[in-house]
């Protein structure tokens, strides 16, 4: 019922993208984010494409595994897409059916942003395929390190993250155990109606809820006895390190931002052209 | 043994304890106790007999309500010094799950010594150190919730190793492994023990554990009771008795032995207890002797209920980079009336494949997705795996399986976590209105009063009572009743004596062998426990690697000892003793229940007297 996700979707093989340093890779999500939403045209938008091709071979990830993910968010996808084509206004009127009016400007814009969030979701998705929820926390402790000077709990807040990955596995365990019990005895969680099914998991939720706050105490005891005392006075065995691989990655990703932002200025609108085009014709 | 002079590194005076709610209520009463330094010192005691607040009380996690307890030098009452004394007092726990912080081991092994400061380098040094004194250096970077459950105590042993304590305390850490992983994390202890001169504090309710150490203690509500070598505190069986505790069972062998004539002396070790009863034929003269084998009669069953198997293969999560294989082509037929048991170690796949007895887990065919694949060409049709449980088809989508469910009652491993109902008798109830909607309230409050009793609860004091009120072995036979009050004619039980003291388990196991007398038709057990299951099944399959590999009565299936060894699994004590008395030319024929070894036993001893 509920599946494996201690990993996220991390997909286990060894490539460059795998084993660049998490920080890079976060920054380097944001600055390919940013540099999506600034690109003001398809210029632009084709050197994302090609940082995110490049990205893909880097991590040696079947296409059709990053592809999967944008199976989540098509629904999402397809309806602003539709929203967009019929509500956005224009000059350049293609077809006119009682209230619906599709405009060229709209058809254009459509596909723009179609191919946005779709290099979007796509980028995203190669960072947890490429990086363990683990990594993941480590690089976002070391990132908001700064903040502790401004008495922000960063340690504490890790080791909420970090305890928190640890037992998602075993409390998803234990949900299915339970499940299978009381599945056992005659319960029913697939018919009925929503009040019905909402009923029927109360003998789910008690024993999990309960397990959660033995098992939370019998943790902190463990803690406890291994002398945890806050993060005073605390050495930290793992330590993020910049390799070559890294400083690759930065140099591709400031190159993306600034390719980007020189096409705003300098690269002549496309639309413009298309509407050139048409008007020939 | 240490010397009797060497320094206390622990010292109890007169100490006692009470947890808050229960005031006056002693949980530790004027404990008086020593520890010396490089000691093995094993604590014996019923649940509830105060070992476990002992350990917490060492280390400070508990604070005394009166006495004085000295570890190192350093007085643990004054609250101050807990910190520093829990760098030199480690503590393992019972549940490896639910003591460890990280998700790699290295990180988890690093998390003891980041809190006390230690150097980034050294913190490398020391897992290394710790991880390779519990043989786990290849796991470094192994994520713990996919290792074995002994591997992952193991690992929570490492953790607490790598803060470098001088003595170490295990709390029932073996209670939840199977006989392989307990092997592995008392063959670690002992190592450290004796080659790294850790002292070792071992609290447990396994006897057999309890006898690797120098010194036992036993508790008894909250008291020490008994304190001296194991030798001598096996030897006093009666009073062990008295405290809710059982002997091993090589000291029953020896007992009942005795009282037959033998003279024996109190061995702890199998090849020791064979050469001793060898030595006892000798002295009489009998050089090669041979007790008969017992002729087994076929129990007469109407065969109503016969559970078949044929062709089960089952892989968890299928199509991802993770998939395992749990089952490969199971083929195995349970006779109605039979106490089966199921054996084989953690991950063996023996859960798995009893969840597909009541459909937890369906058949493939038996989905509501499930479109028959045409064949490839030039490859066979591969074989569907079949399941009938009485006259339930498995295989067929139009199967009632709540019908299925009703008849086939399952009781998982640690049933009591499954309770939730504000009173014992809603919560026995919950499954009796789940599957019969059309039942009166006199027919439900029968049913529920019915299985209440039958698992030995009082049924007037505990139905009004929140089932989380009930003490341990309580809230599993309520939970037990839960299950059987729709009356199943076939009855699993996963693991129904795990975690249990052994007084607990001679219980629990007595109660199945009555519901098999009097409610249910088959009973079937899984389980790891290899004495658990030749003393009470009638017949048992061993399943390794997702594949049955024997499955026969315990007498025969216990014979084969060197396959089963290979397959890491261990064989009961009767069988080991019998194996060493092959050596010396006697051979046993027995069940091998202790009873009937001793029995056969003397029964060659006397008939080569004659």
């Amino acid at each position: 019922m509920l599946n494996d996700v201690t990993f996220g979707q991390y997909y286990p093989v060894k490539s460059f993208a795998h084993r660049s340093d998490p920080r890079i890779k976060l920054l380097a999500l944001i600055a390919y984010i940013v540099a999506l939403f600034l690109a003001k045209n398809f210029y632009g938008l084709a050197l994302c494409f090609l940082v995110l091709c490049t990205a893909i071979i880097a991590s040696r990830v079947p296409l059709g595994r990053v592809l999967r993910s944008v199976k989540a968010v098509l629904i999402l996808l397809v309806f602003t897409a539709v929203l967009n084509l019929f509500f956005h206004g224009g000059s350049h009127l293609l077809v006119h059916w009682g209230i619906i009016k599709i405009y060229l400007e709209g058809v254009i814009f459509t596909v723009f942003f179609v191919f946005r969030l779709f290099f979007l979701v796509m980028g995203s998705a190669l960072l947890t395929l490429t990086t363990t929820p683990v990594e993941l926390t480590d690089g976002i402790e070391s990132l908001l390190k700064p903040l502790k000077y401004i008495k922000f709990p960063v340690h504490e807040l890790a080791l909420i993250m970090s305890i928190a990955l640890r037992f998602i596995p075993t409390l998803i365990d234990e949900t299915n155990r339970i499940i299978s019990a009381q599945k056992a005895r005659g319960a029913d969680f697939e018919s009925g109606n929503i009040f019905k099914r909402i009923k029927a998991i109360v003998p789910i939720l008690i024993p999990l809820l309960i397990s959660a706050f033995r098992r939370a105490e019998e943790l902190g005891d463990a803690m406890d006895a291994r002398c945890y005392s806050g993060s005073k006075n605390r050495t930290k065995y793992k330590k993020l390190r910049f390799g070559w691989r890294d400083l690759i990655c930065f140099l591709v990703f400031a190159a993306l931002i600034t390719g980007v932002v020189m096409f705003n200025i300098y690269a002549a609108d496309i639309f413009p052209l298309i509407y050139e085009y048409i008007r020939i014709n | 043994m240490p010397e009797p002079t060497s320094e206390n590194v622990i010292q109890f005076e007169n100490v006692k304890f009470s947890y808050a709610g229960a005031e006056g209520v002693f949980a530790v009463n004027g404990v008086n106790l020593e520890v010396r330094r490089g000691e093995f010192l094993s604590v014996i005691g019923h649940n509830g007999s105060g070992k476990s607040t002992l350990a917490r009380l060492v280390n400070g996690l508990l604070e005394a309500d009166s006495g004085k307890i000295t570890v190192l030098g350093m007085g643990v009452s004054e609250g101050k010094n807990s910190l520093e004394i829990r760098r030199h007092v480690g503590i393992v726990f019972q549940n490896p799950d639910n003591q460890m912080v990280a998700s790699i081991v290295e990180d988890d092994v690093a998390f003891g010594p980041e809190n006390i400061g230690v150097e980034r380098e050294e913190i490398g040094r020391r897992i290394e150190w710790a991880l390779k004194a519990v043989g786990m250096e290849q796991y470094r970077e192994a994520t713990p919730t996919r290792l074995s459950g002994g591997q992952k105590q193991r690992i929570a042993i490492a953790g607490v190793l790598a803060i470098k304590p001088e003595i170490l305390i295990l709390d029932e850490s073996t209670a939840m492994l199977d006989p392989k992983g307990r092997r592995e994390v008392m063959e670690v202890v002992s190592r450290l023990n004796k080659d790294e001169g850790m002292t070792v504090i071992l609290i447990t309710h396994f006897m057999e554990e309890a006898l690797l150490a120098d010194r036992c203690v036993v508790m008894n509500r909250g008291e020490i009771v008994l304190t001296g070598t194991p030798e001598e505190i096996f030897e006093n069986g009666e009073k062990l008795e008295a405290y809710n505790l059982s002997l091993p069972r090589i000291s029953e062998i020896i007992n009942d032995l005795t009282l037959g004539g033998m003279n024996l002396s109190n061995v702890l070790r199998p090849e020791e207890l064979a050469k001793e009863i060898a030595q006892n034929f000798k002295d009489k003269g009998i050089e090669n002797a041979e007790s008969p084998a017992d002729k087994i009669a076929d129990s007469a069953s109407q065969h109503l209920w016969d559970v078949s198997v044929k062709n089960l293969t089952f892989t968890y999560s299928k199509k991802s980079p993770f998939a395992t294989k749990a089952l490969k082509g199971i083929n195995l037929r349970i006779d109605d009336g039979e106490f089966f048991g199921i054996i084989g170690h953690t991950g063996s796949g023996k859960s798995t494949l009893v969840q597909h007895l009541n459909a937890l887990i369906k058949l493939p065919q038996a989905q509501k997705r499930y479109r028959a694949k045409k064949p490839k060409k030039g490859k066979p049709v591969p074989e569907l795996p079949q399941i009938t449980v009485g006259e339930f088809d498995l295989a067929n989508k139009k199967t009632d399986f709540k019908a299925l469910r009703a008849s086939v009652g399952m009781v998982f491993q640690y049933p009591e976590y499954q309770l939730f109902a504000e009173t014992v008798f809603a919560d026995v109830a919950f499954g009796l209105k789940n599957f019969k909607k059309d039942l009166s309230k006199e027919e439900i409050e029968k049913a529920v009063r019915d299985s209440i009793e039958v698992v030995g609860l009082n049924y007037n004091e505990v139905k009004d009572k929140s089932p989380f009120d009930l003490s341990g072995g309580q809230k599993r036979r309520a939970a037990i009743a839960g299950v059987i009050v729709t009356r199943p004619s076939v009855l699993i039980l996963d693991e129904p004596a795990a975690g249990l003291d052994p007084l607990g388990k001679k219980e629990i196991m007595e109660l199945l062998h009555k519901l098999h007398r009097e409610w249910c038709n088959t009973v079937i057990i899984v389980s790891h426990d290899m004495d658990e299951v030749a003393e009470n099944c009638t017949k048992a399959a061993v399943i390794s690697n997702g594949e049955v590999v024997a499955c026969d009565r315990p007498c025969n299936l216990f014979k084969d000892s060197e396959s089963l060894f290979a397959l890491g699994l261990d064989i009961p004590l009767t069988s080991k003793i019998c194996e060493e008395l092959k050596k010396y030319g006697i051979t046993i024929n027995c069940d091998c229940t202790p009873k009937d070894f001793a029995a056969k036993v003397l029964k060659a001893y006397g008939g080569g007297n004659a």
